[in-house]
């Protein structure tokens, strides 16, 4: 269906001319002004205003009582004063009201100095009170989640949390107790708010009555730094703003990004940070020492790990994880095929798809945008479940559903392979309209039947004509946070970087894929293994829940357990120290989290994102391109990286469709390579 | 003059055949042989302004709604819950079946096909009466499809509350209609373009809908011939507080409002004098003694900065303390607050607060300063109109009473004082009786 699209009017503002796009709410229009109207409960994500506060109240010429700037659509002409005797007055009121009850316990508060209400009560209220009156209590705080706590005497009763439970996330479980002024937010039956979106409503609230238990008194905001970058826990890749005390991460925000996340976090991602900095990491390079892997100088580690690898040479194979970034997967290729020669590498859990099927899933003109999710006529869920695969799309899909009519459709592969189910669905989707998104899930190419259901794929898309048309197209959620950017660098057994030939590495040979390393290793054809963020016995961390039962790597955890027995070598360049590494591994290398990482990852989408490190590297790891650069110098081959920089460049100029590209250009908000010039590389490669 | 409640008492009138016998559905039936825009045209030249509080003129709201085929909504508002109003209950008890009959008629005006009566969880007995009226009106075909070989169909249903005032409001009753908490609506969108289920929906009193029949009978412009101009017809006024006959009663809207207190309602008790009164319900500002001979009718009140509301008369005697009024007023909208706004919620319970503190002698004088300017701005800057319901009686009683509250505030003190022991008791204890003296005086 048609997007927005809004005509420029030109109004005026406290006797300022100001064009603004027509309709826009007066609030979000003066900002065009510069000028500022105080809200609290206006959240344009939250979907329509329901102008509960009265904060925004102006005066609008012809109009005789104050209006609500946050529900006023704009119109041409229209003469507005934010500044008059009368709206003052209404705004001291209203901050007088809202301060009637509030503890203005500031001192104590998480919320202080990063307080909307702090700031519109400085800003627009009358700096004192005639309130004398005991303020209403409340026992507090209180757990409204494991993860929230709820202040209720610091509430203001803006209704956004309420809004957003029930408006965005649609879990229906926040709701106001009472009425008038005994009105509280709380679960209907006081159960504990337990939903997977939950935390949002920390970062919605405009005082402190919601904060999250883990930041609870950690930080005051003048201690804290904010640093952007992209949470790699799940193919969705949200845009973070990381809060960052003393070098460690002590809160994630959303950075709203309108392509990507629309603002919101799972709470995976929002409460998962401990974690991260957490004592389960690998903090320094460890060495198996009559059977026990102890603490050795980096120095020892790579002279073991890089005799280790040279001595299988050809013979070794090397798994990459979902969270490596792609130059870390660019590298690691390098040093496989260039410095031991060996094509044996893999990213895909769901085993290889031939080539010409993977450059055709990749055609550009096919690449569906995240926010066609939300404006298509349909969208069908190909072998997915949102909520588990890539959490934040679930409120894409919603919000598609619930504000633009969008009609959601699903159905597994096994439909799409059964000719009379498929024209069934294809029905089902045209009468909805012409523009339809397939979000299909990387498992639908899984198994024997995964190259046939990979075509039947492409046949649908032909059947829907979706190549090149609005608001449509096929959208693949990976298995792996970034499959799409490892495919992209050339980590698969059948393709070099920028899905090219295997020819164009040198080496012209198919490698093995995961499946094959672990039966080459296992009958002794391969005698050492290269793992980089990935242990094959654990399912890998970029495995959410539901899929982890349909995981190949699970089924075949004893073939793993034997593969990993039986080499020779095997180097973990690892996070944490999981089953199969604390078992199995020789050499292992501390890697970084995300938060410490930096290079490119490649969303779903196509869109090139950047991560930045936030914090400093724990303990004595090591930049994974600096490890991998001086492995491959102890092996003879000179990866020409001396720095991360250098890193992104060597993948800039290997990928034909990522040509001409600079980490400038990605900047904060990534660049969908579909959209640029150099699209082409993908079909000529 | 007497046109809804025309014979009110007659037995039996509930049922369809005394309702039928005396001419009951023949304005349906007239109504029906005419297209709907003549309806609409008698509805709009008969200049019946709505009876539930707002005074909006009945033929332009359902002229609002928009035109062609879609589904609409008619919603009759029988929540009644404005303190000292009770007509309809009456109304609907004694003969139900001009409202279902007015219902249909407004339905066939305004386009709409699906209709409620939202009725207030306590009146019990009228909800059980309207439903039985309407299985008779079903049953003979006035309600269901093709009415009277008409072509038009209404589905019409009895929805009862739960006891909340805001659902009186009418996009809070929306909501509860649609099974949600009962909190009012931003407007605009105003119910004629998005309403119910986001349809255009029609909403009207109980009274009003109930003189649609008459209008049809009579003919719009013979209606409009009675009462003033700009208040055509007659209205059902509830007369309750200290009169000497409490009840309902209809009168041709103009006529001096002292004719209805001490004419129909026989006026205070003996030895007792009108303090002041509430001419339309008890959200609308008070009158005093002075303003006994102004015509009861929506403009000439609206001159003395009051309103006719839902005509519901409370008259207050010189007997009771207008702080008495006062708190009894501000605690009925504190609790009735949905809470949704800042002003409402915060500025009723605020201000219940100073009135205690007025009563029990801890009040300073800077709080009737205090709660006037509070009462200001709760006024207009609501997200409904419940804020100002409390706020105008309120701002009215500190603007014409203010030296009896300021002398109840001084007695109330000195009491406190004397209570205490205070030393200089003596002192203030003939304050305190200069003080109710004055009170007295005022």
């Amino acid at each position: 269906m048609p997007r927005p699209q809004a005509r420029t009017i030109t109004f005026t503002i406290d006797g300022l001319e100001v064009q603004a796009p027509e309709n826009a709410m007066l609030v979000d229009a003066a900002k065009h002004g510069d000028v500022e109207i105080p809200v609290f409960c206006y959240e344009p994500k939250l979907g329509q205003p329901v102008g509960a506060c009265r904060m925004c109240l102006v005066e609008i010429e012809g109009i005789p009582k104050l209006q609500t700037g946050c529900s006023t659509p704009v119109k041409d002409g229209m003469v507005v004063h934010t500044q008059s005797e009368r709206v003052k007055e209404a705004q001291n009121a209203v901050v007088e009201f809202l301060l009637i009850n509030h503890p203005l316990d500031c001192p104590v508060c998480d919320k202080g100095g990063e307080c909307p209400l702090q700031d519109i009560t400085f800003g627009w209220g009358k700096g004192t009170s005639r309130f004398i009156e005991p303020k209403r209590h409340f026992v507090k705080p209180l757990e409204l989640s494991p993860t929230i706590a709820i202040d209720r005497e610091r509430c203001i009763l803006c209704y956004r949390c309420v809004r957003f439970s029930q408006e965005i996330s649609e879990d229906y479980q926040l709701v106001l107790q009472e009425r008038g002024a005994h009105s509280y937010v709380s679960t209907f039956d006081g159960h504990p708010y337990v939903a997977p979106f939950s935390g949002n409503i920390v970062e919605l609230c405009p005082v402190g009555a919601l904060t999250s238990r883990a930041y609870r008194f950690r930080a005051r905001p003048w201690d804290i730094e904010d640093s952007g970058s992209v949470c790699t826990l799940c193919p969705a890749q949200c845009n973070v703003t990381l809060t960052v005390r003393d070098e460690r991460v002590m809160r994630v925000l959303a950075r709203q990004h309108p392509e990507v996340d629309d603002g919101w976090l799972c709470d995976r991602g929002r409460f998962a940070y401990p974690r991260l900095g957490g004592d389960e990491r690998v903090s320094e390079p460890l060495l198996r020492d009559g059977g026990e892997l102890r603490p050795v100088s980096w120095e020892r580690a790579l002279e073991e790990a890089a005799a280790g690898l040279k001595r299988a040479g050809a013979r070794t194979g090397a798994l990459v994880g979902g969270q490596a970034t792609n130059e870390e997967g660019f590298l690691l290729a390098r040093l496989m095929r260039e410095g031991l020669d060996s094509p044996h590498i893999d990213s895909r859990v769901a085993g290889t798809l031939p080539l010409e099927l993977q450059r055709e899933l990749g055609d550009p003109s096919l690449q569906a945008h995240v926010s066609d999710l939300e404006f298509a006529h349909a969208v069908l869920l190909l072998d997915t479940e949102p909520i588990e695969d890539a959490a934040i799309l679930d409120l894409r899909l919603r919000k598609g559903v619930r504000r633009h009519g969008m009609k959601l459709v699903r159905a597994s592969s096994e439909e799409l392979l059964n000719k009379q189910a498929a024209g069934e669905l294809v029905k089902t989707l045209k009468a909805a309209g012409e523009e339809i998104v397939v979000l299909w899930h990387e498992r639908l190419t899984a198994g024997p039947k995964g190259a046939e259901a990979a075509r039947a794929l492409l046949d649908l898309a032909t059947t829907l004509s979706l190549a090149g048309a609005e608001n449509s197209g096929l959208l693949e959620i990976p298995a792996q946070s970034n499959g799409r950017g490892l495919r992209e660098a050339g980590v698969l057994p059948n393709a070099s970087p920028g899905l090219g030939a295997p020819a164009d590495t040198g080496n012209a040979a198919e490698g093995l894929d995961a499946l094959g390393i672990a039966d080459a290793l296992i009958k002794g054809e391969l005698s050492a293994v290269y793992l980089l963020g990935v242990d094959p016995l654990e399912d890998s961390s970029s495995l959410p829940v539901w899929s982890r039962s349909h995981s190949p790597w699970e089924q075949q955890r004893p073939l793993w357990e034997q593969a990993l027995e039986r080499a020779s070598t095997v180097v973990a360049h690892a996070t944490f120290l999981t089953e199969g590494i604390r078992e199995h591994a020789n050499v292992v290398l501390p890697a970084g989290a995300y938060a410490e990482k930096e290079g490119t990852i490649v969303h779903p989408d196509g869109r090139i994102q950047r991560l930045r490190p936030a914090v400093a590297r724990l303990g004595s790891t090591r930049a994974e391109w600096q490890v991998l650069a001086e492995l491959a110098e102890r092996i003879g081959l000179d990866l020409e990286v001396r720095n991360g920089m250098a890193a992104s460049q060597q993948l800039f100029d290997a990928v034909p469709f990522y040509a001409g590209l600079t980490l400038e250009e990605i900047g904060g908000k990534g660049i969908r390579w579909a959209q640029r010039e150099t699209a082409a590389g993908v079909a000529s490669s | 003059m007497k046109l809804l409640f025309d014979r009110i008492d007659e037995p039996g009138l509930n049922t369809l055949p005394v309702y039928e016998a005396r001419g009951g559905y023949e304005s349906l039936r007239k109504a029906l042989a005419m297209p709907p825009e003549a309806v609409l045209n008698e509805l709009e030249a008969s200049g019946l302004r709505g009876r539930g509080g707002a005074g909006f003129a009945m033929g332009k709201k359902v002229s609002f709604l928009p035109k062609g085929a879609m589904d609409k909504y008619l919603v009759c508002n029988a929540d009644e819950s404005e303190p000292g109003t009770f007509k309809d209950r009456e109304l609907m008890q004694k003969s139900p079946h001009m409202l279902i009959e007015g219902l249909i008629i407004a339905s066939y005006a305004a386009g709409a096909n699906r209709s409620f009566i939202y009725i207030r969880g306590e009146y019990v007995l009228q909800a059980d009466m309207l439903d039985a009226a309407l299985h008779e009106a079903r049953e003979q075909g006035y309600v269901g499809e093709n009415i009277l070989a008409s072509g038009h169909s209404l589905s019409l249903v009895v929805h009862r509350g739960a006891g909340a005032y805001i659902c009186g409001e009418e996009t809070g009753l929306l909501d509860s209609l649609e099974g949600k908490r009962g909190n009012p609506r931003l407007k605009p969108p105003f119910p004629a373009n998005q309403g119910l289920y986001q349809g255009p929906t029609l909403i009207n009193n109980v009274e009003t809908l109930a003189t649609v029949p008459t209008i049809m009978r009579m003919g719009g412009d013979q209606y409009a011939k009675l009462g003033v101009e700009t208040s055509t017809g007659t209205k059902l006024v509830s007369v309750s507080g200290h009169v000497q006959r409490p009840g309902n009663y209809e009168i041709e809207l103009g006529i001096p409002s002292r004719e209805i207190i001490y004419g129909l309602a026989g006026g205070p008790p003996e030895g007792r004098e009108v303090k002041c009164w509430f001419p339309g319900g008890s959200s609308s500002p008070v009158l005093t003694a002075d303003e006994l001979d102004v015509p009861y009718d929506f403009n000439s009140l609206a001159e003395v900065r009051s309103m006719l509301g839902s005509g519901a008369i409370i008259v207050v005697d010189d007997s009771t303390p207008i702080l008495d009024v006062a708190l009894k007023v501000a605690k009925f909208y504190r609790h009735e607050s949905c809470g949704k706004c800042t002003p409402c919620r915060e500025g009723t319970n605020w201000t219940v607060k100073m009135l205690e503190r007025i009563d029990s002698g801890e009040a300073t004088p800077m709080d009737l300063e205090i709660m006037a300017s509070v009462q200001e701005h709760i006024m207009g800057n609501c997200l409904c109109v419940l804020g100002d319901a409390m706020a105008m009686p309120i701002s009215s009683m500190i603007v014409k009473f203010r030296e009896e509250f300021e002398a109840h505030m001084q007695a109330a003190q000195a009491r406190a004082r004397a209570d205490l022991g205070v030393a200089d008791a003596a002192l203030t204890a003939a304050d305190a009786l200069s003080a109710e003296g004055a009170a007295a005086h005022a």
